[in-house]
């Protein structure tokens, strides 16, 4: 039951954010109405304080908060994977090296890190992905090494290397499909971690550029209403709570931490 | 012949020290990456200043000498962990004052918000975690372990604002308790749900152990008496968490001090990183760098104290 529901609900954002700019009844970054219209008949969510359709602005936002989850977690899952896999295939001083800076890494809170990312590079949305993504490929890269480590000791992997088969003919023919499975069964509360964290970071204002209609940066930009114009925080914060309930919902595994 | 338990003697000292000394690794090693991150990635920290029209080049050359940015790199990071060893962080580019009176000055805000969270979440946790596993009560169970469910996964942006909104409709204008209360509460609400795992994986496991049969087999009645017999193996479990929680705690402060404006280092942090203040980030950075550690080696000291069987593990 809860799993068909939140099934349906990330469909529709999917659909919504492949779609928004046909489906949006209003362009988002026009101010076409009176600033913090309440909801009403032809604009179900209002509109912000700009006088721009809340809805519209909503379903792009719906697109940007799902692009900027999926780069992060394609960075953490390369980033993680490749470390992951290296280490437990060279194993040797190269693990313990790759251990080691895993573990420093993840001895500091993960959206402190990643705090840590954006002030490098300074605000911004490509810091923003690469600092979520990096922030939670230490991580994976312990799930990856783990699963990768036992697969090492099957006996199909040791006969592959009896028979004088290369790292990387055994890591494509025996460890990529064997261990993917696994792998994958992780990656839902990848993705969920990833979404919170991203739309935590917009909506400390770390995007850098505070209008972008990104869930994060709209709940942060409603906040100055919320007395004046509740609704205008309310839809992102639903949308977000409701996003991440669904994708914990149908989500495998969870790593420990 | 049966034979004596060990005295937590030598080997638990050696352990305890091994432990020491990997978290004052982790530290230092946490602290490096951070003085590298920020000073690689993103170069000279007056050239910011400078293009931001705040300084004039002469003003900008002897800022830079006066924190000591035109000497090596290597240099300079000596310089940063002999200071950082006397507490000496450095000072803010924009206010000129001490990074350390900054954080000296914002520390008690935090504090006094992650305590009070911590009060509200430790018995919340353990109310929702015993309650989830109340098979006699489906009703009070399903609603229990939701709770506890929405507690780990909701972010803390979404149920802060959440609760101010509902605060503002049930009080309208401005709320009383929305500077601290709200944000404790909010803030303890989340902390509550690793609690509450913790103990109820506790008490499945020792419902169905045998001391639990034995007990029921002399006779010792269904219901409450049962749970709390149950349920005292399963806190040592979730009071050895506290100190993970402290990590956790300032983490979630960073958000909680944005959503009420309230005062503290995580909003000071934000401030630092938007306006590339970066003496002020590195310190509260490397500050939570340190409590993160200490708090791990202090969570393992609980365990010991709490669970005599983990003393003799590596």
């Amino acid at each position: 039951m809860t799993r068909r529901l939140a099934i349906l609900w990330l469909a529709a954002i999917i659909g919504i954010a492949l779609l928004a700019p046909l489906l949006s009844p209003h362009p988002p970054d026009q101010s076409l109405f009176e600033p913090l219209t309440p909801p009403g008949k032809g604009l179900p969510l209002g509109a912000d304080a700009l006088g721009r359709d809340f809805l519209a602005r909503m379903m792009i936002g719906a697109r940007l908060s799902l692009l900027l989850t999926g780069l992060a977690v394609a960075v953490t899952l390369i980033l993680g994977g490749l470390l992951g896999f290296s280490a437990a295939i060279v194993g040797g001083r190269y693990e313990t090296a790759v251990n080691w800076l895993s573990n420093v890494l993840l001895a500091i809170p993960g959206l402190l890190l990643a705090m840590l990312f954006v002030a490098a590079w300074g605000p911004g949305i490509a810091a923003v992905i690469l600092a979520v993504g990096i922030g939670f490929a230490p991580s994976f890269g312990r799930v990856t090494r783990t699963i990768v480590n036992k697969l090492m000791g099957e006996g199909y992997v040791m006969a592959a290397q009896a028979s004088g088969g290369n790292n990387l003919w055994i890591t494509s023919r025996h460890l990529l499909p064997n261990s993917l499975p696994q792998l994958t069964s992780y990656a839902g509360t990848y993705f969920a971690w990833t979404f919170l964290a991203v739309t935590t970071l917009t909506f400390l204002g770390l995007a850098g550029d505070p209008s972008i209609p990104e869930w994060g940066a709209l709940l942060n930009s409603s906040r100055s209403h919320l007395q004046s114009a509740p609704w205008l925080a309310a839809a992102p914060a639903l949308a977000i709570s409701l996003t991440v309930l669904a994708v914990h919902a149908i989500a495998g595994k969870e790593p420990q931490r | 012949m049966v034979s004596l338990p060990e005295r937590p003697g030598i080997t638990a000292l050696v352990t305890l020290g091994r432990r020491l000394t990997g978290g004052m690794l982790t530290a230092v090693a946490a602290v490096t990456l951070t003085f590298f991150a920020l000073r690689l990635a993103a170069g000279d920290p007056v050239a910011s200043l400078l293009s931001q029209g705040l300084t004039t080049p002469e003003q900008a050359e002897a800022l830079r000498r006066s924190l000591g940015y035109h000497l090596p790199l290597l240099q300079q990071y000596l310089h940063f962990l002999n200071n950082l060893a006397r507490g000496d962080l450095g000072v803010s580019l924009y206010s000129g004052q001490s990074v350390s009176a900054i954080i000296g000055s914002q520390l008690a805000s935090t504090l006094q918000l992650a305590t009070l969270s911590l009060a509200i979440a430790l018995p919340l946790g353990i109310l929702l975690g015993s309650v989830s596993s109340w098979k006699t009560r489906p009703a009070a169970q399903r609603t229990a372990s939701t709770l506890s469910g929405l507690a780990t996964s909701l972010p803390v942006a979404t149920t802060g604002v959440i609760s101010l909104l509902i605060v503002g409709l049930l009080a309208g204008g401005q709320a009383r308790g929305a500077q601290l209360w709200l944000p404790a509460l909010v803030l303890g609400f989340a902390a509550s749900g690793p609690f509450a795992r913790a103990v109820h994986s506790g008490l499945e496991s020792s419902l169905s152990s045998p001391y639990i049969l034995a007990a029921k087999a002399r006779g010792l009645q269904r219901g409450r008496r049962i749970y709390w017999h149950a349920l005292r193996p399963a806190l040592p479990a979730a009071i050895a968490l506290i100190a993970l929680e402290a990590a956790f705690l300032f983490a979630g402060a960073v958000v909680t001090e944005t959503v009420f404006s309230r005062p503290g280092l995580g909003r000071t942090l934000v401030r630092s990183i938007l306006q590339a203040d970066f003496p002020v980030a590195q310190g509260i950075v490397a500050l939570a760098a340190l409590l993160y550690v200490g708090s791990q080696v202090v969570a393992d000291g609980l365990g010991w104290m709490l669970d005599p069987r983990l003393r003799d593990r590596g």
